[in-house]
């Protein structure tokens, strides 16, 4: 029987599809003309101006800073909410996994919209510590979410075997089950450094003024139309290290021979 | 004899289940004592609650005289093989031999030494490095009985360890595992499903049935001499018949009526008196099947029959007879068999034959115990 | 108490706490500040005020309503017609294609979420080099735009949420029984009548799920539609930005706000009765 081809013809399109814009940033950061439209030969010039731009330099700390902070924090919250999320028959634990997936559904604007609205409320100042309680609260449920999935396959026989063989709770947590757990504790946390360093909405919401993070200063300057080949050029580089970082929590969340 | 361990009244429950039910069981020092049973009948618990992850509802379990109930499972003296191995994926082979010499702060030298020890009595020398994920089925589980044994427990406990590995790979470590027993001489507590395991390693078995014991004793006397229907058809494979006894012949034998196939001779394994009700398991390989009547003696029972199904299993041949009501079953080894022999057939008349000893009086009976019996097809 | 509840309630509460106080509170802040006045040079006033609400029956706030709908719906279907076989295919393939191709599909959705809309912006440009085509190729005249209409808004919500939809498609379509499609196939129907009569009904689960991780965010789209959309194809999110940041009416904000997480929260409720089965 002849197997029809078509839906193999559409993944190859749709994958085309997804590479197309990214190779076209990526081709016109080499672009020596101004103008994305003609190409006027290659030129590195737009990576030299990054160089020049301390606003953007400034931008990448405070969303590097957000990001650490918001992936180390909710880490901690994440990983203990998955712990939390395994008493199944729980009562408590349906209000709580009803609330882990709310961030996961909400628009992001709703979630601007609404800490905005808290932080006003309570008289915060918006600044880069607001962004951050904002990045960790939806960084929260995507950590919950992996390291609920790797404890689906974790095998607690081996916490046992470790109080049988004279460990305490707390050395049989350290010794076993943290550094079993650690490649999906660490996936998430990746994750979440990702996820903050992509976020625009939320941050937008719910930053300050002079608190720009890399996505809300690329922002305003698509707006502005203004020094738009510089942008290429630091797409250029996003993206590297983006690939970097997939490379890397493909080798955390691969499983481990031990799984199979 | 002194008990080294025991369980004393012990009762856990789940719920509305009751899983273990006041249980009492007395272990002796050095011995490999077995918990045999199907699933769900309270062994895992029962062994669990030794190791110290379980808490009796009540009741107390006493090591060596001291009560060790209220302990933790890392404060208490005994170590467990688990049944799916259970080692640290991240440790290596030695590492994980190490880790409890490790958390108990022994000095460096004498944890290197214990190790290279149990290394040395598992064979797996030269695997030290390597990680579990890396050693086959046997190769783990004996990384796991060395890393329990190199804390030097006063008793090791084992659930269900060979479970996972495959008939041969069993065989060959059921040999080991006596084999290091001999050697360490510590008291090994077995649970298993698996009668012939149990069997071939056990001093004693304890037979566990809804959580409750139904019998303890040495292997043989389990199998020869069972107590209940329960033991007799878990252990092996039998035939029951119920029947009247009708007089006494001698202390040692009397004479009893089963229905639909009249009078046969029984060994008093418990005292009887004429009008009782009984119960006997006859097993399979007891029952001689042959073509001609057998010269009748005084202690042997022949019943004529036709045979309904023949099932060969290359080193024995399986014989289901119908003998009026009953339906036996016998076994018949093949120990010189020829191709041209001719074997009793589907629907020949056969005789069965066995002595009174071969019987066995059953303590207690109970219907649904037939259910564990192995059966043909009745459309077959 | 027993340990085990003690432990439970100790590893909940961190994150329940924090999610109720950044997520549980803010949402019904969002409806508290419907009910304020606005003040003129911005800010939020004392007592309270229907203004803001009364002001979401405003005729404009309907077409509004509407061609949010309609862009969302779009978006969705798009999504969905494109996922089935993407989903369809990837299942067919060995393990270690499999793998691969899903990485693929990922590794987009890991890049920078406005740099990826810039690139679309970008190529379609009015002088950019897929208008310059069209043009040559007289499939659209020397006045058309690329930018700026429903179909650009669509064809960019599409790229963001295209992962999103192929996702749980293709995590049904793997615990597909494929020899129902043989089956099919052998009782006579032609692949499209197999494809869709048995493959599409196997993967219901997987539709629902697409459905909704696609509709619920595109309700609250904001930046594809600020990005390469014009004033013809704003959406709910686009006035919420414009109310907050730009008339500095924050009871109006949150009165669409709460119209929206309104709008959102009744697909969930269906997703609630979905779940039992």
């Amino acid at each position: 029987m002849k197997k029809s081809r078509l839906p193999f013809a559409t993944l190859l399109l749709v994958l085309v599809f997804f590479y197309l814009p990214i190779g076209f940033l990526v081709l016109n950061s080499f672009n020596n003309s101004r103008y994305a439209s003609k190409w006027n030969g290659f030129s590195t010039r737009w990576y030299e101006r990054l160089t020049e731009r301390d606003d953007l330099v400034a931008a990448l700390g405070n969303s590097l800073k957000i990001a650490t902070g918001a992936s180390l924090a909710s880490m901690v919250l994440g990983t203990a909410a998955a712990f939390a999320l395994r008493h199944r028959a729980s009562k408590l634990q349906d209000a709580h996994r009803l609330l882990v997936a709310v961030p996961l559904v909400l628009p992001d604007i709703l979630m601007g919209m609404s800490l905005l609205l808290l932080f006003i409320s309570f008289g915060l100042k918006l600044s880069l510590f607001t962004i951050t309680l904002a990045h960790i609260t939806f960084c929260l449920s995507y950590v919950a979410l992996v390291v609920q999935a790797r404890l689906q396959d974790f095998d607690f026989n081996a916490v046992e075997a470790a109080r049988d063989l004279g460990a305490t709770k707390l050395q049989a947590f350290v010794k076993v089950t943290l550094p079993l757990l650690a490649p999906g504790i660490l996936a998430g946390g990746l994750l979440a450094f990702t996820l903050s360093i992509d976020d625009y909405v939320i941050t937008y919401f719910v930053k300050g003024p002079g608190s720009d993070t890399l996505p809300t200063l690329v922002y305003a300057m698509i707006k502005k139309s203004k020094d738009l080949p510089v942008i290429n050029a630091l797409s250029s580089i996003m993206l590297l290290v983006t690939f970097a970082v997939v490379a890397v929590s493909q080798r955390l969340t691969r499983p481990t021979p031990s799984s199979i | 004899m002194a008990s080294y361990l025991r369980f004393e009244n012990v009762t856990r429950r789940f719920g509305s289940f009751t899983a273990v039910d006041d249980v009492n069981i007395d272990i002796q020092q050095g011995e490999t004592f077995s918990l045999l049973g199907p699933s769900g009948c309270g062994k895992t618990t029962l062994l669990r609650m030794a190791a110290g992850f379980d808490k009796p509802d009540a009741g107390r379990i006493l090591l060596d005289g001291k009560d060790i109930t209220p302990l933790p499972p890392d404060k208490r003296p005994v170590n467990t093989v688990f049944q799916s191995y259970a080692l640290f994926p991240h440790l290596s082979v030695r590492d994980n031999i190490a880790f409890g010499p490790k958390i108990a702060k022994w000095p460096q030298d004498a944890i290197t030494r214990g190790v290279d020890e149990m290394l040395d009595l598992i064979d797996l020398k030269a695997h030290a490095g390597k990680k579990p994920a890396q050693l086959s089925g046997g190769m783990k589980q004996r990384v796991a009985i060395a890393r329990a044994l190199v804390n030097k427990p006063k008793v090791l406990l084992l659930d269900e360890p060979l479970a996972a590995l495959d008939l041969k790979l069993r065989q060959r470590l059921l040999v080991e595992l006596d084999a290091i027993h001999d050697e360490v001489g510590i008291t090994f507590i077995y649970v298993t499903h698996d009668q012939g395991e149990a069997m071939s390693i056990s001093d004693r078995i304890a037979v566990m049935n809804k959580g409750t014991i139904e019998q303890v004793g040495p292997p043989a006397e389990i199998y020869e001499a069972p107590r209940s229907s329960f033991v007799a058809a878990f252990i092996g494979d039998t035939n029951f018949l119920d029947g009247r006894v009708t007089e006494a012949i001698d202390p040692r034998f009397s004479r009893c009526e089963v229905n639909g196939f009249g009078s046969i001779v029984i060994d008093n394994d418990k005292p009887v008196t004429p009008g009782d009700r009984v119960h006997l398991s006859l097993r399979p390989e007891k029952l001689l099947v042959s073509r001609e009547q057998p010269s009748s003696s005084d202690l042997e029972n022949a019943i004529a029959g036709k045979v309904e199904d023949v099932i060969y299993f290359g080193s024995h041949t399986r014989y289901w007879v119908r003998c009026g009501e009953w339906r036996l079953c016998a076994e018949m080894q093949h120990r010189k068999y020829q191709l041209d022999e001719q074997s009793p057939k589907w629907g020949d008349t056969v005789w069965l034959r066995w002595h009174a000893n071969d019987g066995f009086l059953l303590e207690q009976y109970r219907a649904e115990d037939e259910g564990l019996l192995t059966l043909p097809d009745e459309d077959s | 108490m027993n340990k085990e509840r003690r432990s439970e309630i100790l590893a909940t509460a961190p994150s329940f706490l924090w999610l109720a106080m950044f997520v549980l509170v803010p949402v019904l802040i969002i409806f508290a500040i419907a009910f304020r006045p606005a003040l003129p040079a911005g800010g939020i006033g004392e007592g309270w005020s229907l203004d803001a609400v009364r002001s979401l029956a405003e005729p404009a706030y309907l077409s509004l309503l509407l061609r949010t709908l309609w862009i969302s719906a779009l978006t969705t279907a798009a999504c969905i017609a494109l996922s089935l076989p993407v989903a369809y295919a990837m299942a067919r393939l060995t393990p270690v294609w499999r793998s691969r191709v899903l990485l693929l599909v990922i590794v987009p959705f890991w890049t920078n979420f406005v740099i990826r809309v810039f690139a679309w912006q970008q190529i379609l440009h009015a002088q950019g080099y897929l208008a310059e085509l069209l043009r040559g190729l007289h499939l659209i005249g020397p006045n058309d735009r690329l930018l700026g209409n429903l179909g650009a808004v669509v064809l960019v919500s599409v790229y963001t949420y295209l992962p999103f939809s192929i996702l749980p498609l293709f995590a049904a379509a793997e615990k597909f029984d494929f020899g129902l499609l043989d089956a099919a196939r052998d009782l006579g129907a032609k692949p499209a009548r197999a494809f869709f009569g048995v493959f599409v009904p196997g993967v219901r689960q997987g539709i629902i799920t697409a459905f909704l991780v696609v509709f619920i965010p595109m309700l609250g789209s904001y930046v594809v539609p600020d990005m390469v959309g014009g004033t013809g194809t704003q959406m709910i999110g686009n006035k919420i930005a414009q109310r907050n940041f730009s008339d500095r009416n924050l009871p109006e904000a949150a009165a669409l706000s709460g119209a929206l997480a309104l709008l959102v929260l009744a697909p969930m409720f269906l997703r609630r009765k979905e779940k039992p089965q």
